[in-house]
């Protein structure tokens, strides 16, 4: 590759400018967004650079997020490269077209910041409105930092186009939408290599008397389903591809679960988004304590990588999974999820699925270290416990 | 080309999916009739021909009007326009000026000098028509526009009937009058000046002689108050007046003149006597505001300084001394059932006196049924008339003021045309038009308001009333041609597709096809019946109808 040497610059960015300036340089050819709090920044700052010439996407401001993600479905399908940003309440709205954007095989890829859904009314980091949107044929990254934003946002394209999924990036209101850190924004011509335009297999062209998901019969829909089930299991290693071209570019970031101080380790803390950098502070201190801890931060949670989550859990004695979010009646997500994963599996560890966090409430370094140190010992329980 | 393994692409469009069978209901693309049209004596098509004066194309719109009425000039003029009080856009702001418009496109007909086309062919039968006034002059036009021979036969020495001899000049310009009269004429109508048609006999011999005769002698026996001595100097009788001529006019009335009625004809003569210079009192049964005139008349009358006494009763008449002197009382006035029909009960204790110099009482007008007699029946005041306006005796038509208590001008005009039409059907049944199918009139409800903006309606202008006073000139002013086209733009065409291709854009599944001047087409095998097209259609010219087929 001749790219130029590794040309970065380094800005004060927080999470939603990061994500704005990975769509400026993943060049996506329409963007359809409506603006909600705490996504708006994103939005703000890509008319910014439209204003400057800077961002030259078809910028459609539709009249909610319905009309917005149907926007992005038809322009998608004439194989145009398509971005949109939204949180809680809007990705809600979408819900009817998340379904249909999955199965028409549109790569559109979406920003969503992690909001609590009312009622009640909040605005508070909680991840609850995206997870209960997995079932909706989307692929599900979750982000930890700003600088994992810009850089997920600008892999996500790779993802999508080359698995013709749609892809959601997610990262928490506040915590990460509106944190400042020091970002390293790559040039533009990194990422003009790393990102090259793609064929489409298929594309709505008015000059072939062809349709898109024209009614069908029961067997043929049912066909439709395997075809998405068979591009989900290519998306692991799409994203692991894309991971490893990121850091061989820019020396940065992890795949599809990442792991840290796992060497070793006797409890293994398993997390997504912001509270993933908490843990890692913690994870530190167990260890100075002389702890034998490990933290799992998961990336990729749709589809769901089992495989990489059971050869990383493989002779950990016990997992403690901590969920910003709640499922009435069941408890935390990526706690259900890896249970499902791991059952059946010999020398699963114990797991504690740890509601830490619901709607916003701040998990700080210490309180992570206490519930390693109370719960690693604890007997194992099927069900999800409410913690402080 | 797309590769298309997958399910999800089809080589078929979606054209080739017929999906019309979800549907329960289909919309129908069909001009439907408007309010205004219902309520035309004419049954003139009003958005249709409105619609061409906003496009500019007055002659369109003149051939339009004249389908249905020979006299765009002068209903424009005297018109009572049931047509105006029907109109949908009263609901939004104010009702459309059709008369005004009307009297636009006729008054342009007469200035260009467009006539009637030739009969396509001559045909060989023959009608007569008797009385040229506005029934008679109407039938002849329509049956000489399907080419029969018209022979016309009118008592007096000019055509034009109570529009010549009842309507005074500054309702009516004389010279409008003899235009519309002359474009019919000029058709090849075989016209008989002073030639009256005396009794059953005659009219009996001109049947042998035609294939079909259409009686419209008019009503022409004065109504007569039974207080009034007729023989008197003093009385003068209405009919009588307006067709004289003005010094005839100023002979025969004193300084302050009193009409009896509150009809048109009793506006017509208080406001000619005002023009004369008199002091008018007009005294009538009916209480203000329920004068069976034209609003607009007594209006205008109130402005030249006419008095009314109204819900008021002459009891007898004592002439005197120059003077005579009115011994009157106050009555509560209740209309009857059957137009015309009322009844007054004297109020006890309110009598009253008026002191004038010439009384001309202006109560009506009868039908003479006793000319006819054995000839053709009667049913109540006129000749009896069935729905195709055929008599008692076959192939003898009859409308106007002779068979219908439907009085107004225009009422005559329509039904005249009506009886041209049913003898056509008799006649040269091939050729003649049908009988209109009864289709659902387009309310308000189907017209989509968000597609029009108010906007107040542009009035005529009327004469200074000073001015009006001193001239027999018209009182109500043309509109210009911006006026003409602003107020045109202000009709929702109800009913009468204006080509906007709202129904063709926004159809969600491109069921309808545009066919050029033909309008649209619904494909059924696409229509799943959304209503869209309904909902979207500025004029209500598509409606949805319920499907059984799908």
């Amino acid at each position: 590759m001749n790219a130029p040497a590794n040309i970065e610059t380094r800005q004060l960015l927080n999470g939603n400018h990061a994500v704005a300036w990975g769509v400026r340089l993943a060049k996506p050819d329409v963007t359809p967004v409506y603006p909600i709090t705490p996504q708006t920044p994103i939005l703000e700052k890509l008319i910014e650079f439209q204003s400057e010439g800077k961002f030259a996407a078809e910028l459609l401001t539709p009249e909610s997020e319905h009309s917005a993600m149907a926007a992005c479905i038809a322009a998608s399908a004439t194989g145009a490269r398509v971005f949109t940003a939204t949180s809680s309440q809007g990705l809600l709205l979408m819900h009817e077209l998340l379904h249909f954007a999955a199965g028409a095989r549109a790569p559109i890829v979406m920003f969503n910041v992690n909001r609590t859904p009312a009622s009640p009314w909040g605005f508070w980091p909680d991840q609850i409105d995206s997870l209960s949107q997995r079932d909706t044929g989307w692929v599900q990254l979750y982000s930890e930092s700003p600088q994992d934003s810009l850089d997920t946002v600008i892999q996500a394209f790779r993802i999508a186009e080359g698995s013709m999924l749609p892809v959601m990036i997610n990262h928490d209101a506040f915590y990460v939408s509106h944190s400042v850190e020091p970002v390293s924004v790559p040039a533009p011509g990194l990422i003009d290599e790393f990102l090259p335009r793609v064929e489409r297999p298929m594309q709505l062209d008015t000059g072939a008397g062809q349709s898109l998901g024209a009614p069908i019969g029961q067997a043929s829909w049912n066909r439709t389903r395997r075809e998405m089930a068979a591009a989900m299991e290519t998306v692991p290693g799409l994203t692991e591809a894309a991971a490893s071209g990121w850091r061989a570019m820019t020396g940065r970031g992890g795949g599809v679960l990442e792991a840290y101080r796992m060497t070793g380790a006797e409890v293994v803390v398993l997390t997504m988004g912001s509270m993933a950098g908490t843990a890692r502070d913690a994870v530190d201190r167990l260890r100075d304590e002389g702890i034998a801890a490990g933290l799992l931060k998961l990336r990729l949670f749709r589809p769901f990588p089992a495989d990489e989550l059971r050869a990383a859990l493989a002779g950990v004695p016990c997992t403690i999974v901590l969920d910003r979010n709640y499922s009435p009646g069941m408890g935390g997500v990526l706690h259900q999820e890896a249970k499902a994963a791991l059952y059946g599996t010999v020398g699963a560890p114990r797991m504690h699925g740890l509601l830490a966090g619901v709607g916003g409430v701040n998990v700080d370094v210490a309180t992570i270290a206490r519930l390693v140190r109370d719960y690693r010992n604890a007997d194992p329980s099927p069900d999800a416990v409410w913690v402080e | 080309m797309n590769d298309l393994t997958s399910p999800l692409w089809t080589n078929l469009t979606s054209r080739e999916r017929i999906t019309g069978t979800w549907r329960s209901a289909l919309p129908n693309y069909q001009n439907q009739p408007s309010p205004c049209l219902n309520a035309c004596p004419v049954n003139g098509r009003i958005a249709e021909w409105i619609g061409q004066v906003k496009k500019g194309d007055t002659k369109g719109a003149f051939v339009t009007l004249a389908d249905n009425n020979p006299f765009p000039a002068i209903a424009g003029r005297i018109c009572h326009h049931p047509c105006e009080t029907a109109c949908n856009r009263n609901e939004l702001d104010e009702t459309v000026g059709i008369c005004s418009l009307e009297r636009f496109v006729g008054d342009a007909a007469l200035d260009q000098g467009w006539g009637f086309p030739a009969p396509p062919a001559e045909l060989a039968q023959s009608v007569a028509v008797v009385g040229g006034g506005p029934a008679g002059l109407s039938a002849a036009y329509q049956l000489r526009r399907y080419g029969f021979r018209v022979s016309l036969y009118e008592s007096k020495s000019a055509l034009g009937g109570l529009m010549r001899w009842g309507i005074p000049a500054y309702r009516l310009e004389r010279a409008v009058l003899d235009g519309e009269i002359a474009r019919i004429t000029a058709m090849g109508v075989d016209v008989h000046l002073n030639a009256e048609v005396g009794d059953a006999d005659a009219l009996a011999a001109l049947r042998r002689e035609h294939d079909a005769v259409y009686l419209a002698t008019g009503a022409s026996l004065p109504k007569k108050l039974p207080t009034l001595d007729y023989a008197a100097g003093w009385v003068v009788d209405s009919a009588e007046f307006l067709a004289a001529p003005a010094d005839q006019q100023s002979a025969r009335t004193g300084d302050h003149v009193l009409v009896i009625g509150g009809g048109s004809a009793a506006m017509d003569v208080a406001r000619t006597a005002r023009r004369l210079g008199r002091t008018v009192t007009v005294l009538t049964l009916e209480p203000e505001g329920s004068l069976p005139a034209q609003k607009v008349e007594v209006d205008e009358a109130a402005e030249e300084a006419i008095r009314f006494v109204s819900g008021a009763m002459l009891q007898s008449a004592e002439a005197g001394d120059g003077a005579v002197t009115l011994n009157c009382i106050r009555v509560a006035f209740s209309k009857g059932e059957r137009p015309g029909a009322f009844r007054v009960d004297p109020v006890a204790g309110s009598e009253f006196a008026l002191s004038v110099h010439t009384v001309i009482p202006a109560i009506g007008q009868d039908a003479d049924l006793q000319r006819w007699a054995g000839l053709l029946e009667a049913t109540g005041p006129v000749i009896a008339a069935g729905k195709d306006w055929q008599t008692s005796t076959p192939g003898i038509y009859a409308g106007g003021d002779v068979a219908s208590m439907a009085r107004f001008v225009t009422q005559a005009v329509g039904m005249g045309k009506e009886a041209a039409h049913a003898i056509a059907r008799a006649l040269a049944p091939d050729i003649a038009r049908a009988v209109p199918a009864e289709l659902p009139e387009v309310g308000y409800d189907r017209i989509n308001i968000a597609y029009q903006e108010p906007h107040g309606r542009t009035h005529q202008r009327l004469t200074e009333v000073a001015e009006r006073l001193t001239t027999f000139d018209e009182v109500q002013q043309p509109l210009s041609a911006d006026e003409a086209k602003s107020e045109a733009d202000r009709c929702f065409s109800c009913g009468s597709c204006i080509y906007c291709d709202n129904c063709y854009f926004y159809c969600p599944d491109m069921a309808i096809a545009r066919l050029g001047e033909n309008g649209y087409e619904v494909d059924p095998d696409y229509c799943k019946g959304c209503g869209l097209c309904v909902a979207e259609c500025p004029t209500g010219s598509i409606h949805m109808a319920k499907d059984d087929n799908a």
